[in-house]
């Protein structure tokens, strides 16, 4: 083509075919390059909204819906009468969206005035909330007393930013009360947190740690309800969506009866140790406390490590739940099991008379009496009823500590006995294999008479000797202790009720039993019995006592028992069952550094038994003490 | 000067100027939905953007009345009207964002690169005209209409906006492409482009450029940061669904989810709100303006419109195609507005300048050539 010399602007050529032609295949091109890159974009249109679409419409209702928690109440705890032990009221709490505050130090510092908290302690929990994202209120105050509330409530328009939030909490019928038992709550550490696989519980969560609460946190915690808003893009709520009501815990009737469980726990005021209740035929725990009680409120916002401290130095040991976890050796009440024995394997007959001169040589060793000068010539019935020593040190040097073990293991004795709390203690039963595994040494004969009146190397919680009481009194059966009556839920419909559950039979005749049970009946009613201080007009009450020795210190020997330090002074037992005759309940008591079975315990006992009968027993006649009942002065009081 | 022809009105481009308007419509509508939750301050956004229409639909009408012939005469006091315009805008030039593209007017901000880059396709489109020998352009014929590009590009660079330096790149490119190149030019710059893209990533793009790129490839790698537009795109876009969230009540986009939603983004909301459904009937009238955009270039009545077309053509193609593309995280997040749709006065200016051309060369096309 020639080359043409154009101007600009002056003269344009018209298309000619050849070009025309050469433009029509390049907007040909040009059309398919179009159309290819409209299709990769319409296929990225399928991609996204039909192949991926439902993964994304989940992402895009995660970014828009976010769930507040509700907390759901959480179930509460009667005792067996419907008395509410533990229940729940409103809680109001201070909390804090920062973001609303214009000047927030000046509202920090102004809280800080109104709450009476140094405005260091706000500021740790401002700073412990740092990582919660910035739409959530943080907490800064929790069960503020209603006078702040009003203040907080009327001056909420110089404190931009704090709002008052109702949670529910715990409320106790008292702060004492079966404290251990029921136990406290707690928030969930972090280390529980995330040792969990599924998401019932986040942080801040409060959960039972101990007792009740912790045991059944299944049933009570309830389901937490889920408030559904719809948020932008800051976490800031734009509407309401739905609302999904929390389900409350389901409601815990306990087998306690709080009106006894009160009785007992004066009974014990200013004393150390533990007051157990079961019904003699079903297991059914109807006491539980431990001396001295602990005070559930001091958990209600986690305890201050000072408290903390102040509770493991005191010598009470307030931490430990006694009737469980403490172990005590039986001391006479042992004699139980002993008796038992030697009726059930025929060393001794209840015709069998041994006499007692206050002491007994074995091997070089000479073994006392606790009463000095002896009790002359007795049989069985007064060798219980006045707790002789002698005549069990024989019977038990008859029966060797093997054959005695057996009896006292299907007591349950030195097992646990299934009770569902935490860290109950088996304590020891002891045989000569065990000697020889624990100890790596051989058994000597004469640590049979310590075993067999409870001493040396037995060991027991006041619960199994309550358990292996109501066994000898309802004729050898074995419940296990149970707590919960019942588990309705929410809308009152029954989940679960009591059942008994039979652990065991205790080996032996039936006879023997009754013979034993004679014996305990004499201990409480006779002239000389230990156990005179449990009588209780109107019912007949069989019982044992016991003193359970803390050192064997030739050093007190004969020092006034007032001069003795508290901490080596011996433990007092009392374990009995009434009506002697047809036997519904068995109380067992153990008072540390109480001395005397029958002076420290027996009048705790009685006491409970005093509240078990009380629609039965006609109200004493003429306000006449019940103590004059009694027999002036107990004749031996101990063993 | 006004040679006027009955034969003009006769000829009015009908469909071009509908198929304009319904794009626009659905902008508006888009606009609405994605702007009516925000906080109002003065004008409505939406109807800024009708003010803005109306006054793009005016140009139009001017632009028609001329034969866009004259657009030769004056293509280089343009050419060099609209490079002081961008000079402008980097020293008088008001910040957004950490670049500097927009000059305040009082009522309205003027982003010079927009106009520019019609004028880039003018200047081409007459370059090319005037020295098409038919035998195809050697390397050094190609100098001029390279620095003539450059010039623009460089200067948008520095504001800093990549994307709208990029278009002036595929305008060139295209157009370039469309006038005869020969073999050797086209391998010889292929060979450049190659060899110059890693020495451009190392010295050339800043690092917030870099960045993005980077979270292209990986959004997920920082989700709440640089990568969260292509996310939170991706997941309007998607649940969407088959026929859409309904209008006005897309999440993602009310719920300030994101980002530039009535901008860059306007089209995450469309798709939405709307669906698979809403976005197939988009892009096909998208495709149908594209179209029709190539039967004005073949039926052109010299080759100045021809070239002049098609350029138009490839700047409004490649906007949409790098906008969409952008939107659905096929290509990395820059500044670029779906042509027609996105809210924007300049732009939305620009690409009526470039329709009312099309039109001006689809009326003209019976006319005798002078």
């Amino acid at each position: 083509m020639v080359l043409h010399k154009r101007r600009v602007g002056t003269r344009i050529d018209n298309i000619d075919d050849a070009d025309l032609l050469l433009l029509k295949k390049r907007v040909d091109i040009a059309t398919l390059v179009i159309i290819s890159l409209i299709a990769i974009l319409i296929a990225r249109l399928w991609y996204l909204q039909i192949h991926l679409g439902e993964e994304y419409s989940h992402q895009a209702e995660e970014n828009r819906v976010r769930a507040q928690v509700i907390p759901p109440p959480r179930g509460i705890i009667t005792d067996r009468h419907g008395t509410v032990i533990v229940g729940n009221r409103p809680s109001f709490n201070v909390v804090w969206m920062k973001e609303d505050s214009p000047d927030p130090e000046e509202v920090l510092k102004a809280l800080a005035n109104i709450l009476h908290l140094d405005i260091s302690v706000l500021l740790d929990r401002v700073r412990g909330a740092a990582s919660q994202p910035p739409y959530m209120p943080m907490r800064l105050a929790e069960d503020i007393p209603w006078s702040v509330l009003v203040y907080l409530e009327n001056h909420r328009y110089q404190l931009p930013g704090v709002r008052i939030d109702v949670a529910p909490t715990r409320q106790y019928l008292n702060d004492e009360f079966a404290s251990h038992f029921i136990g406290y709550l707690g928030e969930l550490s972090k280390k529980e947190l995330e040792n969990r696989l599924d998401d019932t519980y986040q942080g801040g969560d409060l959960v039972g740690k101990t007792g009740v609460e912790a045991r059944h946190e299944a049933e009570l915690r309830g389901e937490k309800g889920r408030n559904y808003v719809e948020v932008d893009v800051r976490g800031f709520e734009q509407k309401q969506l739905q609302v999904q009501e929390p389900l409350p815990g389901a409601d815990l009737a306990l087998t306690l009866d709080a009106d006894m469980q009160q009785a007992a726990e004066q009974a014990m005021a200013g004393k150390a140790g533990a007051v157990v209740a079961l019904e003699v035929n079903t297991g059914r725990v109807l006491v539980l406390a431990s001396a001295p009680a602990i005070k559930l409120t001091q958990w209600a916002g986690g305890i201050s490590q000072k408290d903390w401290q102040a509770l493991l130095d005191n010598p009470l040991k307030p931490l430990v739940n006694k009737p469980l976890q403490g172990v005590y050796a039986p001391g006479s009440t042992y004699k139980i099991v002993t008796a038992h024995a030697g009726l059930s394997e025929g060393v001794i007959t209840p015709e069998t008379s041994i006499f007692c001169a206050g002491s007994i040589s074995f091997g070089n060793r000479r073994y006392g009496c606790w009463k000095r000068g002896g009790h002359g010539t007795v049989s069985l019935h007064r060798a219980l009823a006045e707790s002789c020593d002698v005549y069990f040190y024989t019977v038990g040097q008859r029966l060797g500590v093997d054959r005695l073990a057996e009896y006292a293991k299907s007591f349950g004795l030195g097992d646990l006995t299934g009770i569902d709390l935490e860290n109950e203690k088996a304590g020891l039963v002891p045989t000569k294999a065990w000697k020889k595994k624990a100890r790596k040494e051989s058994w000597q004969d004469g640590e049979t008479l310590s075993v067999a009146i409870g001493q040396g190397f037995d060991a027991t919680t006041p619960l199994q000797i309550c358990q292996m009481t109501a066994s000898l009194a309802n004729g050898g059966i074995r419940y296990r202790p149970q707590y919960v009556e019942a588990v309705a839920d929410a809308d009152g419909k029954l989940v679960s009720r009591f059942t008994p559950i039979v652990d065991g039979e205790v080996k032996g005749s039936r006879q023997a039993m009754a013979l034993v049970r004679e014996g305990l009946t004499a201990v409480v009613n006779e002239k000389h019995g230990t156990g005179s201080k449990a009588r209780l007009e109107g019912v007949l009450v069989a019982g044992k006592t016991g003193t359970a020795q803390v050192v064997r210190l030739e050093h007190y020997k004969g020092v006034a028992e007032g001069n003795i330090p508290y901490k080596y002074r011996d433990h007092a037992w009392f374990t009995c069952y009434a009506p002697a005759d047809k036997p519904e309940i068995a109380v067992t008591v153990l008072v540390e550094h109480g001395a005397h079975g029958g002076s420290a315990a027996a009048p705790v006992a009685r006491e409970v038994l005093k509240h078990y009968f009380a629609g039965r027993i006609a109200p004493a006649e003429g306000g006449q003490p019940e103590a004059a009942s009694a027999p002036e002065q107990a004749p031996g009081d101990g063993d | 000067m006004w040679r006027f022809d009955r034969r003009l009105l006769l000829n009015f481009d009908w469909v071009l100027l509908g198929t304009v308007l319904v794009i626009g419509v659905m902008g508006l509508l888009n606009l609405y939905s994605a702007t009516y939750t925000a906080p109002a301050y003065g004008t409505p956004l939406y109807l800024k953007q009708i003010y803005f229409f109306l006054g793009g639909l005016l140009l139009i009408l001017a632009i028609i009345s001329i034969d866009y012939r004259k657009l030769m005469a004056w293509n280089y006091p343009l050419y060099g009207a609209s490079l002081l315009l961008l000079l402008a805008a980097l020293f008088l030039g008001k910040t957004v964002g950490g670049s500097q593209r927009w000059i305040p007017l009082g009522f309205f901000n003027l982003q010079p690169s927009e106009p520019a880059k019609v004028m880039m396709v003018i200047t081409l489109a007459s370059y090319y005209y005037r020295k098409d020998t038919g035998k195809g352009f050697t390397l050094r014929e190609l100098a001029v209409p390279v620095m003539l590009t450059l010039a623009p590009f460089l200067l948008i660079m520095k504001q800093p906006d990549l994307g709208t330096a990029l278009i002036f790149a595929f305008i060139f490119v295209s157009m370039t492409l469309f006038v005869k190149l020969k073999w050797l030019t086209l391998g010889v710059l292929l060979t450049f482009c190659v060899t110059t893209v890693p020495v451009g990533w190392m010295y050339f793009l800043k690092p917030y450029q870099k960045q993005r790129i980077e979270t292209f490839l990986n959004p997920e790698g920082d989700p709440h940061k640089a990568g969260y537009h292509i996310i939170q795109s991706k997941i309007a876009v998607g649940s969407g669904l088959k026929l859409g969230k309904g209008y006005l009540k897309g999440t993602q986009g009310h719920l300030d989810f994101l980002p530039e939603r009535h901008t860059d983004f306007a089209f995450s909301v469309w798709a939405e709100e709307w669906g698979f459904v809403g976005s197939i009937f988009f892009v096909a009238t998208y495709f149908f303006l594209l179209l029709w955009g190539m039967n004005v270039v073949t039926s052109s009545r010299d080759k100045f419109g021809a070239i002049l077309a098609f350029g138009i053509i490839s700047l409004i193609f490649w906007e949409a195609f790098i906008n969409l593309a952008m939107v659905m995280g096929l290509l990395p997040v820059v500044g670029m507005p779906l042509p027609l749709f996105s809210y924007g006065g300049s732009s939305l200016f620009a690409t009526l300048v470039g329709i009312g051309i099309l039109m001006n060369i689809r009326m003209r096309r019976y006319l005798a050539p002078m």
